[in-house]
């Protein structure tokens, strides 16, 4: 039989059937005629014809079962029996589909960037031979980030590039840096882009084929004055130029230069790290040859490829030396502790397949956290829908025994049971799918911000609609196995025993609404520990007012020969923008505040050694502690005349003069740099953050600007920042030498920058645990309902007898007080066995405060009692004589 | 496959046998010929043989097909396949190989 036929038989039984019975009966009347010929009578014949044949139910099943395709056709019928079983019964369909389809959908989201972030490989041949390479053993002074431990010196990459010989090759990657860039045509508006330098054998090394033209040769590396050209991504290409291949030889503006476009890389290949898209590639050998001299500006990250058949290990061992003899001529200049920290480091090649890490430290462990959140939803979910299904099983118990007591096996009734739940785990999924693809767009917008854009590859790949199925099985596991164990367990009791049966599903009840609340209760206290840490945060005290404070980054085409008249310009623009209508104050700044960079430099007091960290020292004009509104505690405001003549004019803060003179009152005395300036300190300032909110109070130096090409201007106005942005504008354009603002944002938006990961946390943790506390409701809502229906003749006996409605609140909150009471513990113990994983993530605030546990027990017990109160008002006010009517 | 001796491998043979020697014969038939020729010591209930007619069918032993028999009623007339006579040559070989060894413990032993 063709598998087309049982496929038919499959989908229509009918004919099969139809054949089958009259094959039967064809033997039945043969046997009957044969029969009457032997003079049988015609009762008898056909009594004695239907006899000899036996049983013809049994033999039209067991002709059946072979005649089908591997169970397909009861499969399809009990699946069709579900789903009828799901149409009549709307209310429960659309609640489990809906919370079990939010709940699919959070965990798809997430699962999605978790993919994007951390698991997706490179997009190159081979990327299983990548690795990184990091510096292990270090204690950085300063701010100890483990991104610290992967940054490079271009000094060292090339001593270890030609140290790694034919055993493996390593490109270097500077950081992404955001520029505005132009064609020829200096009228058109610029793009912003994000442009990397990258070594010149960076993409042959890493395996990426140009699209169009070529990428940098090695004679790049050689020449003495080398050629500005620059790569485009296959993104940037097609968004700038529409994929038009004549683009190669056309020149690109930016940075003040002309570069000429070379080529474009493959399409897919967007970068070599996670969140970063990058849009322009420039040689290294472009980059400023004293950054590139330095073997202490340590601003690359290295990413290799082992040639055949070398280990990362025998790499690491390789390269060992050269890593050593580096570290050692680097400390000849150091402080004796730093040195013994710069001998001590040792060099490790890590796998690289996913590109670089630094993205992915950050946000490795936020992600996974919400991602054991969603989980923790989904069981309630699970259990929620689970519940449902219990009671529908026990709805339907009768039903169930009576199939039992007619043959049915217990797999077939099991089967048909969990069918249910697979069915709706399909709809869930296929609603958590779409609900996934608009939610997780938009926690990636939560995490991205203007100044520094992230974009991930959210499309779906195999890995996640692998999890997707993988988190369906699992959810209609979760939901319909314990409740077809149970209804097919009881099918011999049930009919008999009645009161066992609800009893008994009583008991599982508890259990499982025990279970959600202990799930609900450590999301709670996890969402309101993040939600207390983001508070904190917030209630951070700056230093300073951010609103209303626009940040501006403003541009010059004028070369370093001209500084008098960039200064000129520059205090010009500062006092125009300053009488702008609705300006309060404006001043000028090197790079803005809380935008990642900043100038560390040691304090050299007068016959002590330089101090151990690096303190932030900070161009500024006159006027910006104002513009700021950062308190001036004594002194004088720097002024248009102080410049870089020693000793440098200089206001520091409370935390600094604390620090190296004891005092806050240090006004007059001096300190030098390691480079040997002096500075004299004529004003200290109250304290105000300059990097971030979570680190301890910092330590600045306010000195006065040198104009750079670029600067930063603060404006303090009543107006939006856009059109503050579009009056500073005009003045630039005024001003003429090619003024102009490239860059705008606000104090606000830059602070907010530095909260992005406990926004994240907040936001959606605090969504998670609703939703979970939500569902844990629903379950103790329907549980209390339950079991007060199955009290009733009780409690009106109760009642009739004279029982005070207290004592019958009492009895009935007795015995669910223990399940919540319980599942709290059971939360508690749940929440705090993590609580190494999330202490990192917390900011000012611990799991155990008793305020993280009062505000979750707090909010707990609030739903809590709303989901009992409800019911056990409606059982104490009923009439006795109803109640006792009632039957049950 | 079942075993090489059980019950259903000995219908089986048997009704391949039958349709073997006697030519193409429905349901009916075969379950009186099995009757007549083990003079009503192989007796089933007769419902029992289509289970296993559909079986070998299934396993493309036999073929089936409707027609229209001499007093004008529908009949599925079973015949056997290619494969159904392999088959029976393997079956009857095995089974002369064990009955053989049977009958020799029985005589020997």
């Amino acid at each position: 039989m063709s598998w087309f036929t049982r496929l038919r038989n499959s989908v229509l039984p009918q004919r099969m059937d139809n054949d089958l019975l009259e094959e039967i009966r064809d033997h039945i009347d043969r046997r009957e005629s044969d029969l009457r010929a032997s003079g049988l009578s015609e009762y008898e014949a056909r009594r004695q014809a239907v006899l000899a044949f036996g049983s013809v139910a049994n033999v039209r099943a067991e002709s059946r079962a072979t005649k089908l395709w591997a169970n397909c056709e009861g499969t399809i019928q009990d699946t069709r029996y579900a789903w009828r079983g799901l149409v009549r019964n709307p209310a429960f369909t659309i609640t489990a589909v809906l919370s079990l389809g939010l709940a699919i959908g959070a965990n798809a989201a997430i699962y999605a960037l978790v993919d994007a972030v951390v698991l997706r490989p490179l997009p190159v041949p081979s990327p299983d031979r990548l690795f990184t390479l990091e510096v292990r053993g270090q204690t950085p002074s300063g701010s100890p980030t483990s991104s610290e431990n992967a940054a490079f010196s271009f000094p060292l990459y090339t001593a270890l590039n030609s140290a790694a010989d034919g055993s493996a090759r390593i490109a270097l990657f500077g950081s992404p840096s955001r520029v505005d860039v132009q064609g020829s045509d200096a009228e058109a508006a610029p793009d912003a882009a994000l442009q990397q330098f990258v070594s010149v054998t960076a993409f042959d090394v890493i395996g990426v084929a140009p699209e169009v033209g070529q990428f940098f040769s090695t004679a790049e590396d050689q020449a003495t004055s080398p050629r500005a050209v620059v790569i485009l991504s296959y993104d940037f290409w097609r968004r700038r130029y529409g994929a038009d291949s004549a683009v190669v030889g056309k020149p690109l503006v930016f940075g003040g230069k002309r570069h000429e476009i070379i080529g474009v890389a493959r399409a897919g290949f967007t970068g070599v790290e996670a969140g970063k898209y990058i849009d322009v590639w420039l040689p290294i050998t472009l980059a400023d040859p004293g950054l590139l001299a330095q073997p202490e500006a340590r601003a690359f990250q290295l990413l290799g490829r082992l040639s055949h058949g070398i280990t990362r290990e025998y790499l690491s061992a390789r390269l060992q030396p050269v890593f050593r003899q580096h570290q050692v001529e680097r400390s000849a200049t150091k402080t004796a502790t730093e040195k013994r920290e710069l001998i001590t480091t040792s060099l490790e090649a890590l796998p690289g397949a996913n590109g670089l890490a630094s993205f992915r430290r950050t946000w490795l462990l936020p992600l996974m956290t919400l991602l054991g959140i969603a989980v923790g939803v989904l069981l309630i979910a699970c259990s929620n829908v689970a519940s449902l299904l219990l009671a529908r099983a026990s709805a339907r118990s009768s039903e169930i025994a009576l199939r039992a007591a007619l043959g049915a096996g217990r797999t077939r009734l099991v089967r048909q049971i969990l069918l249910e739940s697979v069915l709706v785990a399909v709809l869930a999924t296929s609603l958590g799918w779409l609900t996934s693809r608009v939610l997780a767009p938009m926690l990636v917008s939560l995490t991205s911000s203007q100044g520094d854009p992230i974009r991930l590859n959210l499309s779906s790949d195999a890995r996640v609609l692998l999890f997707c199925a993988g988190i369906c099985a699992l959810a209609a596991f979760m939901s319909g196995a314990l409740p077809a164990w149970r209804a097919t367990g009881v099918h011999q009791t049930s009919m008999r025993s009645y009161m066992y049966e609800h009893a008994g599903r009583l008991r599982l009840g508890r259990t499982v609404v025990g279970a959600q609340v202990a799930f609900a209760f450590c999301l709670v206290v996890w969402g309101a520990g993040f939600a207390l840490s983001l508070r904190t945060l917030t209630s951070v005290d700056a230093g300073f007012d951010a609103t209303g404070v626009v940040v501006m980054t403003v541009a010059n085409d004028l070369g370093p020969q001209q500084r008098a008249l960039q200064l000129s310009l520059m205090q010009q623009l500062q006092a125009r923008s300053a009488s702008l209508p609705g300006s309060q104050a404006a001043a000028t700044a090197w790079m803005p505040m809380f935008s990642g960079g900043r100038r560390a430099e040691r304090v050299v007091l007068p016959g002590r050694a330089p101090s151990a960290r690096g303190e932030t020292f900070y161009r500024v004009s006159p006027g910006f502690l104002a513009t700021l509104h950062t308190p001036l505690l004594s002194g004088r405001d720097l002024l248009a005349t102080d410049d870089d003549t020693e000793p440098v004019a200089t206001i520091v803060n409370r935390t600094f003069a604390v620090r190296y003179f004891g005092t806050e009152s240090a006004i007059g005395r001096e300190f030098q740099r390691v480079d040997g300036a002096r500075h004299r300190i004529v004003g200290i300032s109250g304290d105000a953050r300059f990097e971030d909110l979570k680190g301890g109070a910092e330590a600045i130096a306010y000195m006065p600007m040198k104009p750079p090409r670029w600067f930063t201007m603060y404006v303090r106005s009543t107006r939006d920042a856009a059109s503050v942005a579009q009056m500073v504008q005009r003045e630039a354009r005024a001003l003429g030498s090619g003024l102009r603002v490239t860059g705008v944002t606000t104090v606000s938006e830059l602070v907010d920058s530095t909260m992005r990961r406990e926004r994240l946390l907040a936001g959606i943790g605090g969504v998670f645990a609703f939703l979970g506390l939500v569902l844990a409701a629903i379950g103790l809502f329907g549980l209390f309902s339950y079991s007060v229906a199955r009290r009733t003749k009780e409690l009106g006996i109760r009642s009739a007898l004279g029982a005070a409605r207290m004592n019958l609140l009492r009895l009935i909150f007795k015995d669910e007080m223990v399940v919540i009471a319980g599942g709290l513990v059971a939360g508690l113990a749940v929440a705090f066995s993590f609580v190494r994983v999330v202490r990192s993530l917390l900011f000012g605030t611990q799991l155990a405060d008793p305020a993280v546990i009062a505000t979750a027990l707090g909010v707990f017990v609030a739903a809590a009692m709303i989901a009992c109160v409800i019911p056990a008002l409606r059982a104490t006010t009923i009439d006795p004589i109803l109640a006792l009517r009632r039957e049950s | 496959m079942p075993p090489a001796n059980s019950a259903q491998t000995a219908l089986d043979m048997l009704v391949l046998t039958i349709l073997s020697r006697r030519g193409p014969s429905h349901g009916y038939g075969i379950a009186n010929a099995i009757q007549d020729l083990s003079k009503d010591a192989l007796r089933i209930d007769e419902g029992s043989l289509y289970p296993a007619l559909h079986r070998m069918e299934e396993a493309g032993w036999i073929a089936a097909e409707w027609t229209v028999t001499e007093n004008k009623r529908r009949a599925r007339l079973y015949h056997l396949s290619k494969a159904g006579a392999t088959q029976l040559e393997a079956e009857r070989e095995r089974w002369t190989v064990f009955s053989g060894a049977v009958a020799r413990v029985l005589r020997y032993a």
